[in-house]
């Protein structure tokens, strides 16, 4: 089954009544459950759009879009803070975390909104096994700047999975890491695809990182220029 | 509510949990915002309390000023109704309902003449011996037989005791007191004082509300009706005659080579009037007028002291109380009273010096010390009011600041806080949790700013109180106003910033630097 189906997407930013900028020119992409998918390009390509609009921050111009095989390309702000809430789980390159709150506190984030907000013991618990699942039980009480900054991606992946999202969407999760501290958090991805069955898309314009995807799609003037499967990775393909 | 006042930790938690969650949501984030950046919060806090105390300390100040002038006017009693002996009254001042008697020296005196009255006057007085207060004598003076007026300046006695009964059934009149009014010199061992005697009646007590019994009792009705030789000392006389702060009740006193029982001592209440050397009331001893009249042989009153029900009856009763007069005396239409009603709501503040100086003249101290009082008083209130109306502008530029401060520091925090905003937006916070995330701490930080602000002011105002004397009234209607405002500023103060919060785009936001 899809998570995620995406026809004919468009995006037009107008800037001014003379000057308008198609960051996507009717792109169509599906994405199975457990697929790891990387997606490539250069700065320009509509790489940032095509995760804003599949992360639901942004709405498309035109288009289609279902995510867990429901429509969400026309919804309302609050609906799609809901939609974030439950079924994505966001990473960014520059972390994004709260400088002053513990890691723990940092996991919590999510839970404190959408329609469960479970009460506070149940909040810490959570918290508590998603840090568990990024390997930093050790480091629950560290605030952010107490800790490395693989560590502080790993905490913001454990935030993203809080919630138990379906899918979880990271913008150029190692650009700010060295190598070595990278290839840790690519591996924290696979090994979340392959044992929970996760949706992982991953947007880089790093050839190598894109490797360690199961698929990779480049995208070139807001068009797909190349969709291939990857083999030899221990991701499950999609089905 | 009131009864569910959260009173520990558990229980707090206990509402929380049963709040509805958007709310609980809010709330908790806010409190979370505001622990994390202690300084930020403390400053905005203070801003906000110190405006709020100062409206508390100005509310209490006002308050306890007012009071105290209050208190002050009603001790001076602008309900006293005083009638004296003879009519010699100066221009620009009239009898009330009566007619006016020819002036002897009332005219607009023009510059200088009153020095050449007092050279004129001041050599004859002080020639006579008698009149001479050092001067040892074993029998009464003139001055002292016929009080001042009537030895120096020419009173009549032309009151009776008969007159005050009279008065006293007058409809509107609360207390009478006769008046007999001598200068003596008392007698304790070997001390002697020169002072002022009155011999007056029971209801003196409660005509001047300044008295208080510092020792003893007033004497009593039983005593004014056997004529007894029983004196009550005001406080001046006591210090001179026995020594400060002395108790000398039950010790004797000789006036007229006639032993007197001390009963008691009065002092004064009022602080504008504590009481001097060479006063009217407190460097003075009451004796019972029917004691005086027996030892003088006398049956005349030189004053009769009246007090009005209330204030607002003033005027009609001295216009009664002229009217009984005149016709107990027998006075023609075309006759000039021969006595004087003065009422002190009668007197207006803004009379010229001129016929106030003549009024010292005509030897109407008591009447010019009154009317110093309620100048005074009539100032003080008038200052009171202008400083109460500062120290609220004060507050208020204090509350706005404080205000505009909470806003301010919002503002501020959203902008720093631009890319928590986003991060909270992509993790699901809806556009009303946001809102009401920061309009929550925006009220928190009022709240709070309310409480301290309340315990400074109150504070404040007590040590004011203490360390410059002021009167201060603290009360719990101030201090839920003070509060009620500060919970106000927050909340008026957070509606922007939360405004402006909650309509970020999450996009903008997560991007900014």
């Amino acid at each position: 089954m899809a998570a995620i189906e995406v026809r004919d997407l468009v995006k037009t930013y107008v800037l001014s009544e003379t000057h308008r900028v198609e960051a996507l020119r009717g792109l169509t992409l599906s994405v199975n459950k457990g697929e790891f998918l990387s997606v490539l390009g250069p700065s320009g390509s509509g790489k940032s759009t095509l995760m804003h609009i599949l992360g639901c921050l942004d709405q498309p111009t035109s288009g289609e879009y279902r995510l867990m095989g429901r429509d969400v390309a026309r919804l309302g702000n609050d609906e799609r803070a809901r939609i974030r809430n439950e079924e994505i789980g966001f990473v960014f390159q520059s972390f994004h975390l709260l400088a002053r709150a513990s890691a723990l506190e940092n996991v919590e984030l999510p839970m404190l909104y959408g329609a469960k907000r479970p009460g506070r013991e149940e909040r810490r618990q959570k918290a508590a096994e998603a840090l568990e699942a990024v390997r930093l039980s050790d480091r629950a009480t560290h605030a952010p700047s107490q800790l490395s900054g693989g560590q502080q991606q790993r905490v913001a992946i454990a935030r993203a999975l809080a919630n138990r999202p379906g899918l979880l969407l990271a913008d150029e999760p190692t650009g700010n890491l060295d190598t070595r501290t990278g290839r840790e958090i690519l591996d924290t991805f696979a090994r979340l695809n392959s044992e929970r069955g996760l949706t992982v898309i991953m947007i880089t314009h790093d050839r190598q990182v894109a490797q360690y995807a199961s698929r990779s799609v480049e995208l070139r003037d807001g068009r797909i220029l190349t969709d291939e499967a990857i083999s030899g990775n221990g991701a499950t393909p999609g089905a | 509510m009131l009864k569910r006042i959260p009173l520990n930790r558990d229980q707090i938690q206990n509402l929380v949990r049963e709040m509805p969650a958007e709310r609980r949501t809010a709330l908790e984030t806010a409190f979370q915002s505001l622990r994390r950046y202690p300084l930020r919060t403390a400053l905005t806090l203070l801003g906000l309390a110190f405006g709020v105390a100062a409206l508390m300390a100005t509310i209490a100040l006002g308050r306890g000023a007012q009071g105290a002038i209050r208190d002050q006017v009603r001790a001076a009693g602008l309900n006293v109704i005083e009638i004296t002996a003879g009519n010699y009254r100066t221009r620009g001042e009239r009898p009330i309902g009566g007619v006016e008697a020819p002036t002897r020296h009332g005219a607009a005196l023009p510059p200088g003449a009153l020095e050449r009255l007092l050279r004129k006057i001041e050599p004859v007085a002080l020639a006579h011996p008698e009149n001479d207060p050092m001067e040892k004598h074993d029998h009464p003076t003139a001055a002292e037989r016929l009080g001042d007026s009537a030895a120096g300046l020419g009173a009549a006695a032309t009151l009776t005791s008969d007159d005050a009964e009279a008065i006293a059934s007058l409809s509107g009149v609360a207390h009478v007191a006769s008046g007999i009014h001598e200068s003596v010199r008392v007698f304790a061992g070997d001390r002697r004082w020169f002072t002022r005697l009155h011999g007056t009646d029971v209801d003196l007590v409660q005509i001047r509300r300044s008295f208080a019994m510092q020792h003893g009792r007033f004497f009593s009705s039983g005593e004014l009706r056997r004529s007894s030789q029983v004196v009550v000392l005001g406080s001046v006389a006591r210090d001179q005659l026995f020594g400060q702060n002395e108790d000398p009740v039950g010790r004797e006193v000789t006036i007229w080579n006639q032993a007197f029982e001390v009963v008691g001592v009065v002092v004064s209440t009022n602080w504008m009037n504590p009481g001097a050397p060479g006063d009217d009331e407190f460097d003075a001893v009451y004796t019972p007028f029917t004691a005086v009249h027996r030892l003088l042989n006398a049956t005349n009153l030189n004053s009769i002291t009246v007090t009005a029900a209330s204030s607002g009856r003033v005027t009609e009763v001295s216009r009664s109380i002229t009217d009984l007069l005149r016709e107990r005396h027998g006075i023609g239409e075309t006759q000039a009273d021969d006595f004087t009603v003065t009422t002190q709501a009668s007197e207006v503040l803004g009379k010229g010096l001129h016929p106030k100086v003549a009024e010292t003249l005509a030897g109407n101290i008591p009447n010019l010390e009154r009317t110093t009082l309620r100048q005074l008083a009539a100032t003080l209130e008038r200052s009171s009011r202008t400083m109460s109306a500062l120290l609220l502008a004060i507050a208020l530029v204090s509350l706005i600041v404080g205000a505009i401060g909470i806003s301010n520091v919002m503002l501020l925090s959203v902008r720093e806080r631009i890319r928590e905003i986003g991060l909270r937006m992509a993790v699901g916070a809806q556009t009303g949790d946001v809102g009401s995330q920061f309009l929550t701490e925006s009220v928190l930080l009022g709240a709070a700013g309310g409480v301290l602000g309340v315990v400074i002011g109150a504070v404040a105002a007590v040590v004011v109180e203490s360390s410059f004397g002021l009167a201060v009234e603290v009360s719990v209607v101030a201090g839920l106003i003070s509060f009620v405002v500060a919970l106000l500023t927050g909340v008026i103060a957070g509606v922007s910033p939360a405004r402006r919060a909650a309509r970020l785009d999450p996009i903008v936001a997560l991007g900014s630097e």
